[in-house]
């Protein structure tokens, strides 16, 4: 191993690198939001809205996230759907998070005591003003950890894309490692996952600290 | 015309009754204090008053409004926004508080003027301030309710519920989930309450709090009120032996 072969690597691994970023941002830009709007369906009051809900989560949470990937690269073309490698990876991700958040937040909603609900109901709140104003609020503090967990998790999923080709870090450093018949680019592409990962954790128990000051006497 | 009337009130939880057939009347300035054993029925009484529970048949009105109404066995609720609007002259006191955890103490107070009943907001801020300080609380404004012992919570509580100015305030034993040293701010607290002719409706253990500040006293028992009268006649000349045995496991 030496630093100069490194150096040469480096271009084509950050190249996969902003490709792995995109990904996990734009997975969670949409499933972040997309996942409370299962949330709310799955416990809505009006049945169809929940069976459709809960269904889907039951699918996503329930099959492979690489199956899945699968599925809309390579099933959907059959049905007429056809997309690139990148927005197939996207969608997917997407999809599938959206149900593991949906399943984390409607946790916590559920983890909220009863007499929240009673109060606000009390003081004259529509059920949906109860979430907005009460609810969710408190909710958002309960699921900092469990959804900071599973993004660490989508870090390392966004590996999975390799599958279906799609040019991100782990493809890169495959790349390196077939063409030169030397496993460096391995070990750096893990050494890069790592840094991620560390900066993610050490970020979030910075953000956990935060939203959980209310709780503490003398905050 | 009372406040409050309720009229043959049932509430079936499954095959258990737990309000028999009940009726009272609550009128405008009174307060009323409702003891009895554990599972009589206080509590859901409360709770189909303030709609936390619907009941299984009977009549309730609010400032002469039904809340609820039985005709030919049928029992008909209004529209849930007309439900709303009906019970939101009444306001509840819970045993274990419920105050909002991730709202400062003013916030608690404020949220439902401003953010349900669109009142002015700075109207709004200047009510609650003044609310704070009626329950001796206005130094905790910024406070989260974490921060505070629970008699304070109460208090705030109090406030929060004082805030959508109802016609009615119900206590569902105020004090119940406080240490005795902390139950006399509380009950300092609606005693005051009480001398400023608000209307209530207080389910409570405390003897010597109900006999202070009720003008009136029921007693339950299987979700049947079995006994009622003017705070003094109901303690000191009790006839009905079942509530003098219950009134004496409480003298000290
Ligand atoms: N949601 C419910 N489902 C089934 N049974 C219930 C429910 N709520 C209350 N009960 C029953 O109804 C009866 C009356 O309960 P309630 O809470 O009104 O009593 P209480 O007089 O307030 O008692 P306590 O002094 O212990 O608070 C009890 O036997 C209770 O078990
Ligand atoms: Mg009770």
């Amino acid at each position: 191993m030496n630093l100069s072969y490194i150096a040469t690597l480096m271009p084509a691994l950050m190249q996969g690198l902003a490709q792995t970023l995109k990904l996990f941002a734009l997975t969670l830009i949409f499933s972040l939001p997309l996942g409370l709007v299962f949330t709310l369906g799955s416990i809505s009051r009006v049945p169809p809205l929940r069976w459709v809900s809960r269904i889907y989560i039951w699918i996503f949470r329930g099959t492979p996230l690489m199956l899945q990937l699968f599925f809309i690269y390579y099933g959907l073309p059959f049905m007429g759907l056809t997309f690139d490698r990148f927005p197939a990876a996207v969608l997917t991700f997407v999809l599938n998070y959206a149900a593991y958040f949906a399943e984390i937040y409607r946790a916590g909603i559920q983890s909220i005591d009863r007499g929240q609900h009673e109060a606000a109901k009390t003081l004259g709140f529509t059920p949906w003003q109860t979430m907005r104003y009460i609810i969710i609020p408190q909710t958002v503090s309960r699921v900092i950890p469990p959804v900071c967990n599973e993004t660490i998790t989508l870090v390392k999923d966004t590996a999975l894309v390799t599958a279906i080709g799609v040019g991100e870090l782990l493809k890169a450093a495959q790349g390196a490692v077939n063409r030169d018949v030397n496993i460096t680019a391995y070990a750096v592409a893990a050494l890069i996952y790592l840094a991620i990962t560390f900066v993610m954790t050490m970020a979030y128990e910075r953000l956990e600290r935060y939203f959980s000051r209310h709780q503490k006497k003398e905050g | 015309m009372p406040i409050l009337q309720v009229e043959n009130v049932s509430k079936q939880f499954g095959s258990f009754e737990a309000l028999r057939d009940i009726s009272l009347t609550v009128e405008k300035g009174e307060a009323v204090a409702i003891i009895g054993s554990s599972g009589s029925g206080k509590s859901t009484l409360l709770r189909c008053v303030c709609n936390l529970e619907k009941v299984s048949a009977g009549q309730i009105l609010i400032d002469g409004e039904a809340l609820v109404s039985t005709q030919s066995g049928v029992v008909r609720y209004p529209k849930e926004k007309e439900i709303r609007r009906i019970c939101m002259k009444t306001a509840m006191v819970f045993q274990q508080f419920n105050l909002f955890p991730h709202l400062t103490c003013l916030e608690n107070v404020t949220i439902t003027p401003i953010k349900i009943l669109k009142q002015n907001k700075a109207e709004a801020l200047a009510n609650a301030k003044r609310l704070l300080q009626l329950v001796g609380l206005e130094d905790k404004a910024d406070s989260y309710p974490a921060m505070l012992s629970g008699g304070q919570q109460q208090r705030v509580a109090i406030a929060r519920a004082l805030a959508i100015n109802p016609d009615i305030m119900l206590f569902d034993e105020p004090t119940s989930a406080l240490d005795p040293e902390l139950t006399a701010e509380v009950t300092a607290v609606i005693a005051k309450l009480a001398a400023q002719d608000i209307t209530m409706l207080i389910v409570t253990h405390e003897m010597e709090f109900a006999r202070s500040v009720a003008d009136r006293i029921l007693f339950f028992e299987d979700g049947q009120i079995i006994g009622q009268g003017s705070s003094a006649d109901f303690f000191d000349n009790q006839q009905n032996e079942r509530i003098k045995r219950f009134l004496s496991g409480f003298q000290k």
